[in-house]
C-alpha cells in the first residue's frame, strides 16, 4: 500500500488560535512535520501544548487556521472519508448498543444492511468484542470501550488513523495489551497511525516518528525518528529504556525552564 | 426479581391504604357533607361513571392528550434546533425569555373569542402552557451535549441531518419525556380550569356542576376522576421513558 517515500501528512507553518471573549488564544505555532504513508507518529508534549488542536485540524474538524495542511497530497477536508478520528472518552453513543455505534458511520455512508453486518462483525472479532455487541457502552469496561472506538474507525477502513489519548485512562495492564493490538492490526493494515500521547513509553512503542512538542502556545521542540517500532520484545531493549532517558530529559529541562518564565501556570 | 416485584406490591398497597385512611380520618375529623369519606365517594365514583361521567372523562382525555401531542410535535424541533443553531438562538432566545414568565392562563378570556368556547380554545390554552414548559428544557439539554461527542460523530462523515438524528435527537429525548411528564400536571391544572369556564363537558364542568347542585359524593366522583386522569398520563409517560430510552436503565 505504501509507495516509498509518499507522505500522508504533511504540515508547514500551521498556526492555530482559539477565539475567546474577542481574546485570541494561541494554541498551535508555526508547526511543521511529516508523516510517510503507512508509518506511525506520536505527538507528545505537556498538557495544553495544543495537541488535540493539532489532531482536530488534520480531520478537518477545526477550520480557522494558517499554514499549510496536506493529507494524502491534498488540502485537509472534513469530508475526507478514508480519515477515522477517535477522541478519548466520549466517542460513544450512549444510546447504540456497541453493535450499532461500530456500524455508525457505515449508517452515515448509507451502506446496506448485509454489507454493514459482514464488516461490523469482522471489526468487533478484530478487537474481540463480537460477543459483546448488544450491551451499551455504560455496561463496557474502559477497555472495552476503547476497543469498540477503534473498531468502529477500522469498519470504515480508513488510511489515516487518529487517536487522542487513546489509551491514558486505562490501567497498566490493559493499556500494554491494548497497545500491542493496535500495532497487530497497523502491521496487517499498513495504515497511517498519528496519535496523541502523554505518556513517554507509549510514544517510544507505537511511533516510528515522535514528535516533541513544548508548551502554550505548541511548538515542535524535537522529531525522533524511532525506527524499531514494531519488533517483538522493542520495550525490553536497551535501546527503548535509552530513548526514554533521551526523551525524558527533552522534555522535562523544558519544564524546568519555562516554569521560571511568565504565562505557563496561568 | 420476583421477590422485588412483591415488595413493590406490598409498598403500593401500603401507600393506598395509608392514602385512604388519612381521607377518612380527615372527613371525620372535619364532619362536614362537602368532604365525604373515601368509601361514599368511590361508591358514587362507579355509579357515576356508568352515568355520565365516563363521556366527561373521554373529553377531558381527549383534551389533555392532544394538546400533549401538538406541544410535543412543535417543541421538540423548536428546542432542538435552538439548543444547536447559535445564529437560530440569538434571534429567538429574547423572545422565548420574554413570554415564558407570562402567565397563559390569562389568555383564556381571549382565546374563547377567537376561538369559540369549544375544544379549540382549551387545547390552545393548554399547548401554549405546555409548549413552554418542555421548550426550554429541550433547548438547554441539546445545548449542553459534549462537543466532542459531536465532533467524533462528524469525523465519520456526519452531515448536519446525521447530527440530529443519531446525536442531538437521542440525547434530548430522555429530556423530553421527563419535562412533559412534569407539565403533564400543570396541563390538567390548566384544562380543569378552562373547563370549569362557560363549558358543556368535561371533567371541569362535571365538578363544577355537582358543586353548584351540592351533590358532594359526585363532586368527589369528578375529583377520582381528574386525578385518576393525570395518574394514567403521569405513568403512561413513565413507562414510555423505560421504553423509549433503555440505556438509561441497564
Ligand atoms: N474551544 C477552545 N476555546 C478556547 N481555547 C481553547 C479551546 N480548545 C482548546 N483551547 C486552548 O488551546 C490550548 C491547546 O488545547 P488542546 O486541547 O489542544 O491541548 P492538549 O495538548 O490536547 O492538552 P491535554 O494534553 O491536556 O489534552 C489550551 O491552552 C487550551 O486552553
Ligand atoms: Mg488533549
Amino acid at each position: 500500500m505504501s509507495a516509498n517515500g509518499e507522505l500522508m501528512v504533511r504540515v508547514r507553518g500551521l498556526s492555530v488560535s482559539y477565539q475567546q471573549q474577542n481574546k485570541e488564544i494561541p494554541a498551535l505555532r508555526d508547526v511543521s512535520f511529516s508523516v510517510p504513508k503507512g508509518s506511525t507518529c506520536a505527538l507528545i508534549g505537556p498538557s495544553g501544548c495544543g495537541k488535540s488542536t493539532l489532531l482536530y485540524v488534520l480531520s478537518g474538524l477545526l477550520r480557522s487556521w494558517s499554514g499549510e495542511v496536506l493529507v494524502d497530497g491534498a488540502p485537509v477536508t472534513s469530508c475526507r472519508r478514508q480519515t477515522a478520528l477517535i477522541l478519548q472518552d466520549y466517542g460513544l453513543l450512549p444510546w447504540k448498543k456497541v453493535y450499532d455505534n461500530v456500524a455508525l458511520g457505515l449508517d452515515i455512508r448509507g451502506e446496506s444492511r448485509e454489507k454493514k453486518y459482514i464488516k461490523v462483525k469482522r471489526v468487533l472479532n478484530e478487537v474481540g468484542l463480537w460477543e459483546m455487541r448488544q450491551r451499551y457502552p455504560s455496561q463496557l469496561s474502559g477497555g472495552q470501550r476503547q476497543r469498540t472506538g477503534i473498531a468502529r474507525a477500522l469498519a470504515l477502513e480508513p488510511d489515516l488513523l487518529l487517536m487522542d489519548e487513546p489509551f491514558s485512562s486505562l490501567d497498566a495492564l490493559t493499556r500494554e495489551k491494548l497497545q500491542r493490538q493496535l500495532l497487530e492490526i497497523w502491521q496487517e493494515k499498513r495504515m497511517t497511525v498519528v496519535l496523541v500521547t502523554h505518556s513517554i513509553e507509549e510514544a517510544i512503542f507505537l511511533g516510528q516518528r515522535i514528535i516533541l512538542l513544548s508548551g502554550s502556545p505548541g511548538r515542535v521542540l524535537d522529531i525522533v525518528e524511532n525506527p524499531r517500532v514494531g519488533e517483538a520484545g522493542y520495550r525490553k531493549t536497551a535501546e527503548f529504556h535509552a530513548l526514554t532517558t533521551k526523551l525524558r530529559e527533552k522534555l522535562v529541562p523544558e519544564r524546568v525552564e519555562i516554569s521560571g518564565g511568565a504565562g505557563r501556570w496561568k | 426479581m420476583n421477590g422485588r416485584k412483591w415488595a413493590s406490591a406490598l409498598y403500593v398497597t401500603f401507600s393506598v391504604t395509608f392514602l385512604l385512611l388519612g381521607w377518612e380520618l380527615l372527613s371525620l375529623a372535619v364532619n362536614n357533607p362537602a368532604l365525604p369519606g373515601p368509601l361514599p365517594a368511590l361508591t358514587a365514583f362507579f355509579r357515576e361513571l356508568a352515568g355520565g361521567l365516563w363521556g366527561h372523562f373521554l373529553v377531558s382525555s381527549y383534551r389533555v392528550v392532544i394538546s400533549l401531542v401538538i406541544s410535543l410535535v412543535l417543541a421538540v424541533p423548536c428546542g432542538m434546533v435552538m439548543g444547536r443553531e447559535e445564529k437560530v438562538d440569538r434571534l429567538v432566545a429574547p423572545l422565548i425569555y420574554i413570554i415564558y414568565p407570562v402567565p397563559k392562563i390569562v389568555f383564556l378570556p381571549v382565546l374563547m373569542v377567537l376561538l369559540g368556547i369549544q375544544d379549540a380554545s382549551k387545547i390552545t390554552l393548554i399547548t401554549l402552557v405546555v409548549f413552554f414548559q418542555i421548550l426550554v428544557p429541550i433547548r438547554d439539554a441539546a445545548r449542553g451535549i459534549n462537543p466532542d461527542l459531536v465532533n467524533s460523530v462528524k469525523s465519520l462523515g456526519a452531515r448536519r441531518r446525521d447530527i440530529y438524528l443519531h446525536v442531538v435527537w437521542p440525547a434530548v429525548l430522555p429530556e423530553v419525556l421527563t419535562s412533559l411528564r412534569i407539565a403533564s400536571g400543570t396541563a390538567i391544572a390548566v384544562l380543569f380550569f378552562s373547563e370549569t369556564i362557560s363549558s358543556q363537558e368535561g371533567l371541569g364542568y362535571y365538578l363544577l356542576d355537582a358543586w353548584s347542585r351540592a351533590v358532594y359524593t359526585e363532586m368527589f366522583a369528578g375529583i377520582i376522576a381528574m386525578s385518576l386522569l393525570g395518574f394514567i398520563i403521569y405513568t403512561v409517560l413513565e413507562h414510555l421513558e423505560r421504553w423509549a430510552c433503555p440505556w438509561k436503565y441497564v
